[in-house]
């Protein structure tokens, strides 16, 4: 509760609320003027949801989770209870998880409404591949949160150049792609996804869950190492 | 309870640098049931010692143990021991009763009688409904120290925890640890304030530049302390005879004149120079426009300590 509560700031909860207005506004506005809106309603889905606005809120908010402690302080109060490490790197994932995962699940699946090969069962395909691809991006930007103070910088460039850019065009990268593990993941419960689509969904939930489990076992390492001030 | 036999805490050769700075140099020493000082200048190391001590900070060399155990990684032991580090952090959006009880709940207890009494101890009953941001430095430290205590915890460390009370507050602190030193329980308190430190604890640590330079009685170091020459400036007209006057005191070791116009005086006896130089002045008509002591910073006090 008390990692829900630090997580959700105003002006957090204000960012969340551009972030998710953004691609909700263009693609209301594509359905209701382009000649073509399915087409483009799937690229705002594809280009601005899963590729930019997912990572960017779960990165403000896993970030935040113990960046803004170790930048308060407040760390050591939690640090110097008997308290499992990793319960307290659970709370911190959870609560990014709690916000983001409904938030970008709602926004991805109304989006997928609107295209009109979204129909069936394709917005809760969208969905459920949007709340992995938060879990994973979840746990990365915990543990970068707390590794270095300039976590956003890191994170920006890790989303901008290595999931937009390198893992779409060089082969072989796409496996090392939370993107992918998003797209493989939708596409393996509806085939609409199919354009998108680098992987299948059984590596792509493998992938999620190894990059989940693995970030999260290195943030408990390091949270139990680091020296805390 | 600690014993009264066993040290409660034990630091053993230990030192931590960050890169090419070193925070604490080779330090060794036991803390043993009671109040403990730990006192030294800012900087000196004495966070860094106690983070070592609480275990969140790793020693680059030596060991910290606490209770017998070994501190670092050491989670279980934390229920016997109660930490207000320096910072002053609370999260703002909780009222002070309901931090003292997430202190309490993070111990593994839902005893509200428990945070009754913690909050009894900190004198914050009528402000314990308000969230901990509309409140006061000194309240911040006393709801900081019920979440301390809340557990009952075998060590107390608390890091510079007089910082922001009042004359009040400190009187009422100072009874506070009283109580619990005379339950048994070790306590250490850091300051950089010699003062403070004097009217709380029996025993100090004097920390500069890293390393320990002395351990023990407090009074013994404070004697020590009130051995060393003190050096004064003092303003006046007619230097020379005014010189010459002070310089057959028995409290100046020596006299000099400075360029400034004004005299320099070396003393053990601060109080006596300060009582004796105005009759002087008026015994040679000479006028006096000021008395000021010129190395009374901590710094030079302690390391007159460190040379001896």
């Amino acid at each position: 509760m008390l990692a829900l509560r630090q997580a959700v700031t105003r002006r957090k909860i204000a960012l969340l609320i551009i972030l998710s207005l953004l691609p909700l506004g263009l693609a209301v506005i594509l359905d209701s003027t382009a000649a073509e809106g399915g087409t483009l309603i799937g690229a705002v889905l594809g280009e601005l949801v899963i590729s930019v606005t997912l990572p960017i809120t779960v990165m403000v908010l896993a970030t935040g989770a113990f960046g803004n402690e170790v930048e308060d302080r407040t760390l050591s109060l939690l640090t110097t209870k008997p308290v499992p490490r990793w319960t307290i790197v659970l709370a911190k994932f959870a609560a990014t998880v709690v916000v983001a995962a409904p938030l970008m699940a709602v926004v991805a699946a109304v989006i997928t409404t609107m295209d009109p090969d979204g129909a069936g069962n394709a917005p809760l395909a969208a969905a459920i591949g949007v709340v992995v691809g938060v879990m994973a991006y979840a746990s990365a930007f915990t543990w970068l949160g707390l590794l270095t103070t300039r976590a956003l910088g890191f994170g920006l460039v890790y989303v901008l150049l290595w999931e937009a850019l390198i893992t779409r065009f060089l082969s072989g990268t796409h496996y090392l792609s939370i993107r992918s593990y998003i797209f493989g993941t939708a596409h393996g419960i509806n085939d609409v996804f199919g354009e998108d689509l680098t992987i299948a969904m059984t590596p792509a939930l493998v992938g999620a869950a190894l990059v989940t489990v693995v970030f999260f076992l290195l943030t408990v390492r390091r949270l139990s190492r680091m020296d805390i001030q | 309870m600690t014993t009264a036999s066993a040290p409660a805490v034990e630091v053993q050769n230990v030192s931590k640098w960050y890169g090419s700075v070193v925070a604490v140099n080779e330090a060794s020493f036991d803390i043993y049931p009671g109040v403990t000082g730990i006192l030294g200048p800012n900087g000196a190391g004495k966070t860094t010692l106690l983070s070592m001590m609480c275990g969140l900070v790793k020693p680059s060399r030596g060991s910290v143990r606490v209770l017998g155990q070994e501190v670092q990684g050491n989670i279980a032991l934390y229920r016997r021991i109660g930490v207000m580090l320096e910072h002053d952090v609370l999260y703002p959006f909780m009222t002070g009763r309901d931090f003292v009880r997430l202190a309490a709940r993070l111990q593994g207890m839902n005893d509200e009688a428990a945070v009754d009494r913690a909050i009894h101890a900190a004198n914050l009953e009528d402000a314990q409904h308000r969230p901990t941001g509309t409140y006061s430095r000194g309240m911040r430290q006393r709801i900081r120290l019920a979440g301390a205590v809340v557990h009952e915890p075998d060590v107390l460390i608390l890091d510079e925890p007089l910082n922001g009370t009042d004359p009040r507050q400190r009187v009422e602190f100072g009874d506070f640890v009283a109580r619990l030193s005379s339950q048994g329980k070790a306590i250490l308190i850091s300051s950089h304030i010699l003062e403070e430190v004097e009217s709380l604890a029996d025993r100090i640590l004097l920390v500069v530049s890293g390393k320990l330079a002395a351990a023990g009685d407090f009074h013994a170091i404070r004697e020590k302390l009130d051995e060393r020459p003190f050096q004064v400036r003092i303003g006046a007209s007619k230097q020379r005879e005014m010189a010459a006057a002070l310089v057959a005191l028995d409290a100046v070791e020596s006299v000099s004149l400075v360029e400034s116009g004004s005299i320099e005086v070396l003393t053990r006896n601060v109080a006596e120079l300060q009582r004796m130089a105005p009759r002087l002045a008026q015994d040679i008509g000479s006028r006096l426009y000021r008395i000021e002591p010129l190395d009374d910073s901590l710094e030079s006090v302690f390391s007159y300590v460190v040379q001896r």
